[in-house]
């Protein structure tokens, strides 16, 4: 029998301390002033268990009743308090940071309101968790509780039950949805956003005159069964687990070769649409879901593992020289608890590594409460640098294979190493015959002798003749030919051997050492130099942490299970925050933002929710539809509050400026991959080959990061070499590597994000650096230089059809009399001024007016507002 | 401390334009200010942003801006600054004293005095080589170093020495370190210029101005030897002139119907300025760079209008034009190897020395009348010197050396027609008042007003700075201002 015990046993649950209302105008201790007093003060005054200057300021009572120095405070009076003398004098708090004059302004005013708290104090308080009824009252904290649709003055405008919520709110301010959006946008948007490519000119064509009853919803589940959907939505995912194909931490920056794998399972996972509690437990303890050792494993297994990589997505520089490993090592177990709860949960528990987080009610026991969660495989004094957590899935016969091949290839480079030496004897015997007959027996010996016992004469004569030192390294210097011809051969030799070898097949993954499970403990201030008690795995507890219950050392398990007892409870759909941030999330990549605005703030400083209930429907709605992601995002899509023209109306904007409410839809930006592969769609380039190693980058000859082969030489330098990359070139973003010192110039402007460790809500920025980009990029210029090409290809010399060809495949929509006309005219005055320019290089063939003209043409389409948003 | 121009830019000239970045990679700096903008409202929890508004020094700086011309490869100081008349002496004989060399296969312990004559030039009495004569002509303005020293005998690491403190890869270039430090004077150039040259990259390629841990703005953004110049800031050679104005005047009807027919969406309208900034950043850095506006005078003094100099001169009055302009920093590399001369070098030097000293002469003598020398520190010297003895009998040359070599500043604080060190007497060894690759920098940082301490960056792996905890000292006598002077 497995000793479970549930984890309300194991921790003392914080207790609401006090009860009642806060009442009155009157500033009140919990008003403000606890607040400022928490984040400024309670580090050393409240929430360590040794009290400096014996000052607790975590009640306006201890407060008053003051510490070594007296009374904190004199209510009425606040000149004569001490608090108010040591803050105003900048005594405290110790350190750089000092309250704001508004802060000390607040502590003033309440103190000469007579330093009242709102409540009955506490006699006294207990060390670690106080929860106030504000903090217990958060409205993320609250169990998700399916809401009744809301009444509408017009149900006829409700195409799905999302409508119902947002309308409603609309006639509540006296306003409604705007007209539904044209054919020709609609299909562009929702070819967007579920499969981050611009609709075909074909597809376009027929939608917009398909005017069956169904054609949308038909275009919806095309576009959902679709194998770019998961790469779109794949990149989404990706950027919350910090996916990237290097180890980052230090200017090394090692490659991590098999990351890609983790790309390539979410993508799977997506357009399988697995159900996202079992891809959430997946990938927090797919490893649990196993039994070691990990070998012979079938494909659906490895995955399992693969789901993994979600945890080792984190910088690591621990298999880097150089760095503390002590420090990198704990670096890796804080991004990863930084990735779990930004992705997971919508808050950031990172603050309270070092004290109780300043504004949300989470404890430093609360910490490391989840970090004992993953202390059995990130353990940081059993510590496994990366390259030890790569599993290999070889077969025992792949295996076997291998072995064979390591022993040729020892036997091949045994007999080279002979060869060489004998090289090396050889070149020495000539060197030493140009030596005096006389010198040459002195010499000898002085080669024969051992360093350190060689006489000051032996020692001069190796330095008058440093040939007297030849060996495998440097025999080179002295050959004709710089052993180029023994290089080859050899090497030749090498590579047949080495490519008879099986190739590798690695994943990189979480997995525990069995019955290696370490003791957690409290770092005070986060020093891991100072350890204090232990703490028991365990969720928040103001999540009301009694629901999680952790195996306790079951002999059976080879695992300690903590992290599948925890995603257990993360999806099993009581948790609070889970559901909702995930619709929040998805929300926010089909309507540009989140319900919540804070992506991944779900806490007392993030935004509240314009909807919650809306927000809990949704998140409620996904649990009991299974966790599906498709079925959530056709809701979303086929709603009426979707198909909205994004059009300003006056009405709305005199009360929602901000689009809060949905009356219309927002115009977006594209993102930076999208816009990326939005070119190489518009110039016929688009590669759609799925999954495997990544595209490699590479600094070019000025330093610009570009997709291409690294063939600098080993002192940096360019050789000039190039790899060709073929078609891989132009495959979609999402496969060319990610690297966290060499960020693709590219994407890196249209705000890419960096993964330190991860991104939990992307900018959208409108700066010069991208009008460059756009104007200037060899990128932009080529594949508008290839669109024409394809368009001519297609279309024929006709400027007309050349212009409504290239618009359809920048725009997605046929253009007006007028924009054709002007159209025309630009093509027909660039192909003049083409023919009469002076060519550059007068030896090149002159390139043809019309192809200039039109390549100038699409140019100008592709940098315009109209391809780079989104109705 | 206003400086006096008599040029039309002052160095002010563009900061009262709207702000801007440069360069794909280099052009990141106002995205990342954006960036940081345009999060939502989130609790500021000490988010740190970083631009390159100018930043007052910690103490009155001496110099603003920087000219680094870095003679990669390794300029022979006994052929050309540090005569050795012991050398001369014993030319030929062997040498018996302890030798590190690169190549031990054409090692010889032979003596080779210089085969070049030294006179004394300036009031100051500066023996320098023949090979420079117009070095002769500036004796005066300038400080020569004769004692560097690296201690590193290969090229890679002792460039990173020099140029980013120590000898491992991947950190901040100095040129991050002024721009993190200072930022730039002006919102519509690059704060950090790198001018390559055609012969190819030196040793160590891009890395020579990367930003290795600090904030990736900080990045030099490259002035290529040939068109377009500056990546994506220049038009590739196809869409300058009318073809980019005709594309631009188009994309700008297209955007404005877009516009009309999205009334009210901001971003819509900001994308619309930001097209006309990015011309008009075009417009500031194509200015900065065409030297056509010059005076045949000033083309003459750089040696421009002949083959042999025309590069090399270029590149250092656009040098002079970028700092007139507000750059914070320029390096001008020489190209690949310039100065390695293993072999050949009673040809192949004075071909270098032809390309390049009447150029860098004329950057010192342009700066000095325009008045800006005083202001802008100017550094000619390369990550190493030769050896005394023969490298390879049948075409002379000289192995590597960085133990002793030289370097000269000149402005920005430092004294002019000064000699400082002394190597031994074969020019082996720096012995007397050795500058290490740490004192250099600890100057450098003092000229700046800028405290050692706290030019630092805070990373993962703890605090980072230029000199990481290693010990360099203030070269004092190279200086205008004493110690005494600096306190009082």
């Amino acid at each position: 029998m497995p000793r479970v015990l549930p984890l309300i046993v194991l921790l003392a649950m914080p207790a609401t301390l006090w009860a009642g209302q806060p009442s009155g105008d009157a500033e009140h201790f919990e008003t403000r002033v606890r607040a400022i007093l928490k984040a400024q003060c309670w580090q050393c005054h409240g929430e360590e268990a040794e009290l400096q200057g014996s000052l607790d300021a975590r009640l306006a009572r201890f407060l008053l009743k003051g510490g070594d120095s007296g009374a904190a405070v004199v209510p009425g009076n606040h000149a004569e308090s001490l608090l108010y003398q040591r803050v105003t004098s900048g005594e405290m708090p110790p350190g750089k940071k000092k309250l704001t004059p508004r802060d000390v302004e607040t502590i003033a005013q309440w103190i000469d309101a007579g330093a009242k708290s709102s409540r009955h104090e506490p006699e006294s308080l207990p060390a670690g968790d106080t929860f106030t009824p504000e903090e217990r009252e958060h409205w993320s904290f609250q169990p998700i509780r399916r809401p009744h649709l809301p009444e509408v003055q017009h149900p006829e405008l409700v195409a799905s039950p999302i409508d119902s919520f947002l309308l409603a709110r609309l006639e509540s301010r006296g306003v409604s949805f705007g007209p539904p959006a044209e054919r020709a946008v609609l299909i562009r948007r929702l070819t967007y956003d579920l499969t981050g490519l611009p609709p075909s000119p074909e597809a376009v064509t027929e939608f917009v005159a398909d005017d069956s009853p169904n054609a949308y919803e038909r275009l919806v589940d095309r576009l959902l069964d679709s194998p770019a959907y998961g790469e779109r939505w794949g990149r989404h995912w990706l950027d919350v687990a910090g996916y990237a194909d290097t180890d980052g931490y230090t200017e090394r920056d090692a490659e991590r070769k098999w990351a890609y794998k983790y790309r390539d399972y979410v993508i799977r996972a997506l357009n399988q649409d697995k159900p996202w509690n079992e891809f959430l437990v997946e990938q927090l303890a797919g490893d649990e879901l196993l039994t070691p050792p990990y070998a012979n494993l079938s494909p659906e297994q490895a995955d399992k593992l693969i789901a993994t990589g979600l945890l080792r997505m984190g910088p690591d520089g621990t298999a880097d020289g150089g760095v503390d490993q002590n420090v990198a090592r704990n670096d890796v177990i804080a991004d990863t608890i930084k990735i779990v709860s930004t992705s997971l949960l919508g808050i950031t528990v990172g603050c309270a590594q070092c004290h109780a987080h300043r504004y949300d009610p989470i404890s430093q026991t609360d910490y490391y409460r989840i970090r004992a969660l993953f202390e059995p495989a990130y353990d940081w004094k059993n510590w496994r640098p990366p390259p030890a957590r790569l599993i290999s899935l070889w077969s025992n016969e792949t295996r076997e294979q291998a072995a064979a091949v390591e022993a040729e290839l020892k036997e091949v480079t045994a007999r080279r190493d002979a060869e060489l030496d004998q090289l090396v004897s050889e070149t020495f015997e000539r060197e030493l015959a140009k030596l005096p007959a006389e010198a040459q027996g002195p010499a000898r010996t002085a080669r024969a002798t051992a360093t350190a016992e060689r006489s000051e004469e032996q020692k001069q004569l190796i330095k008058e003749n440093p040939f007297l030192n030849v060996d495998r390294g440097s025999v080179y210097l002295y050959l004709p030919d710089r052993l180029t011809g023994f290089q080859k051969k050899w090497g030749d030799l090498i590579e047949a051997c080495g490519k008879k070898r099986p190739a590798d097949d690695m994943v990189q993954c979480l997995t525990e050492v069995s019955g290696q499970i370490p003791a957690t403990k409290l770092f005070a201030r986060g020093d891991f130099n100072q350890p204090r008690q232990d703490v028991a795995p365990g969720e928040l507890a103001i999540l009301n942490a009694g629901l999680l219950t952790i195996p306790l050392g079951d002999p059976a398990r080879s695992s300690s299970g903590r992290r599948l007892a925890y995603a257990q409870h993360l999806t099993d759909g009581q948790h609070p925050l889970v559901a909702r941030v995930l619709v929040n999330r998805f929300w926010r990549h089909n309507f540009g933002r989140g319900l919540v605005a804070t992506l991944g703030d779900f806490g007392l400083l993030g935004e509240r929710p314009s909807h919650p209930e809306l927000l809990d429907w949704l998140a409620d709605d996904f649990m009991r539809g299974g966790w599906r992601l498709k079925r959530v995002q056709r809701l979303m899509v086929t709603s009426a509050a979707y198909r909205q023209s994004s059009n300003h109306r006056e009405d709305l904007d005199a009360i929602d400026p901000e689009n809060r409410l949905l009356g219309r839809m927002s115009v977006r930006r594209l993102e930076a991959e999208t816009i990326r592969d939005s070119l190489l769609a518009a110039s016929g380039r688009l590669e759609n080959k799925m999954f495997g190693p990544p595209i490699p980058v590479t600094p070019d000859d000025v330093g610009q990061i570009i997709v291409g082969v690294d063939t600098r030489d080993s002192a940096g330098r360019p050789t000039g070499k190039v790899v060709p990359l073929g078609e891989d070139e132009f495959r979609r973003s999402i496969y060319v590597q990610v690297s966290r010192t060499k960020p693709l110039g590219m994407l890196e402007p249209f705000d890419a994000p960096t993964m330190t460790p991860n991104c939990e809500q992307r900018a959208s920025s409108t700066v010069a650096p991208q009008s460059l980009l756009m104007m200037n990029s060899a990128f932009a210029v080529q594949q508008s230089e290839t669109m024409a090409a394809r368009i001519a290809r297609e279309v024929g010399s006709d400027p007309a059809a050349q212009f409504r060809r290239a618009w359809l495949l920048a725009f997605a929509r046929v253009p007006a009399e007028a924009e054709l006309s002007a159209g025309v005219t630009f093509l027909t005055e660039q192909a003049l001024a083409a023919a009469a320019a002076t060519p550059t290089d007068p030896k090149a063939p002159k390139p043809d007016p019309a192809q200039v003209a039109l390549a100038r043409l699409c140019h100008a389409l592709v940098s315009s507002n109209g391809f780079l948003y989104i109705d | 401390m206003p400086h006096h121009s008599r040029r039309h830019y002052s160095r002010r000239h563009f900061l009262s334009q709207q702000a801007f970045g440069l360069g794909g990679l280099a052009l990141s700096w106002l995205l990342r200010e954006d960036a940081a903008r345009a999060t939502p409202p989130k609790p500021l929890l000490e988010r740190l942003t970083y631009d390159l508004k100018p930043r007052i020094a910690t103490r009155e700086p001496q110099a603003r801006a920087m000219i680094s011309m870095f003679m990669q490869g390794g300029p022979s100081h006994v052929d050309l600054c540090d005569p050795k008349p012991e050398l001369t002496k014993r030319h030929l004989q062997t040498y018996t004293g302890d030798i590190k060399y690169d190549n031990a296969a054409e090692a010889s312990a032979k003596l080779f005095g210089t085969p070049w004559k030294f006179a004394k030039y300036g009031q100051c009495g500066m023996d320098l080589s023949e090979l420079l004569p117009h070095l002769g002509q500036i004796a005066d303005d300038i400080c020569l170093i004769r004692s560097m020293h690296t201690g590193v005998n290969n090229h890679g690491q002792s460039i990173s020495a020099l140029n980013t403190g120590a000898i491992g890869s991947g950190r901040p270039a100095l040129g991050s370190w002024f721009t993190y430090a200072l930022g730039s004077e002006s919102q519509n150039l690059p704060a950090f210029v790198v001018l390559s040259d055609p012969g190819g990259l030196p040793v160590l390629g891009v890395e020579n101005w990367q930003n290795g841990w600090l904030p990736s703005l900080y990045q030099g953004t490259v002035v290529r030897p040939r068109e377009p110049r500056i990546l994506n800031l220049d038009p590739p050679e196809q869409l300058r002139g009318p073809a980019q104005q005709q594309y631009l005047s188009y994309l700008e009807r297209l955007n404005h119907e877009h516009l009309e027919a999205h009334p009210r969406e901001h971003d819509l309208a900001a994308r619309i300025q930001s097209y006309q900034l990015a011309a008009r950043m075009q417009v500031a850095a194509k200015e900065a760079l065409d030297i056509s506006g010059e005076t045949a005078a000033t083309h003459k003094m750089y040696g421009i209008d002949e083959p042999q100099t025309r590069d090399y001169g270029t590149r250092c009055l656009i040098a002079r034009r970028l700092v007139e302009r507000g750059v914070r920093f320029v390096q001008i590399f020489t190209g690949n190897q310039t100065w390695d001369h293993h072999g050949n070098i009673q040809k192949a030097l004075p071909d270098v020395c032809q390309k390049t000293d009447k150029p860098a002469a004329a950057l010192v003598q342009d700066l000095k009348q325009i008045g800006l020398l005083d202001t802008t520190l100017v550094h000619w010297g390369g990550e190493m010197g030769r050896l005394p003895v023969i490298q390879n009998e049948k075409s002379i040359g000289r192995d590597h050396n960085t133990y002793g070599f030289s370097s000269w500043l000149a402005g920005g604080g430092v004294k002019a027609g000064c000699i400082h060190g002394e190597t031994d007497e074969l020019g082996h060894k720096a012995v007397k008042d050795v500058v290490t690759h740490h004192d250099y920098h600890t100057t450098l940082l003092h000229l700046f007003g800028l405290d050692l301490e706290r030019v630092s960056f805070t990373r993962p792996t703890g605090v980072g700075s230029l000199l990481d905890g290693q010990t360099g000292n203030v070269v004092w006598n190279i200086l205008r201002r004493g110690p005494r002077e600096e306190k009082a």
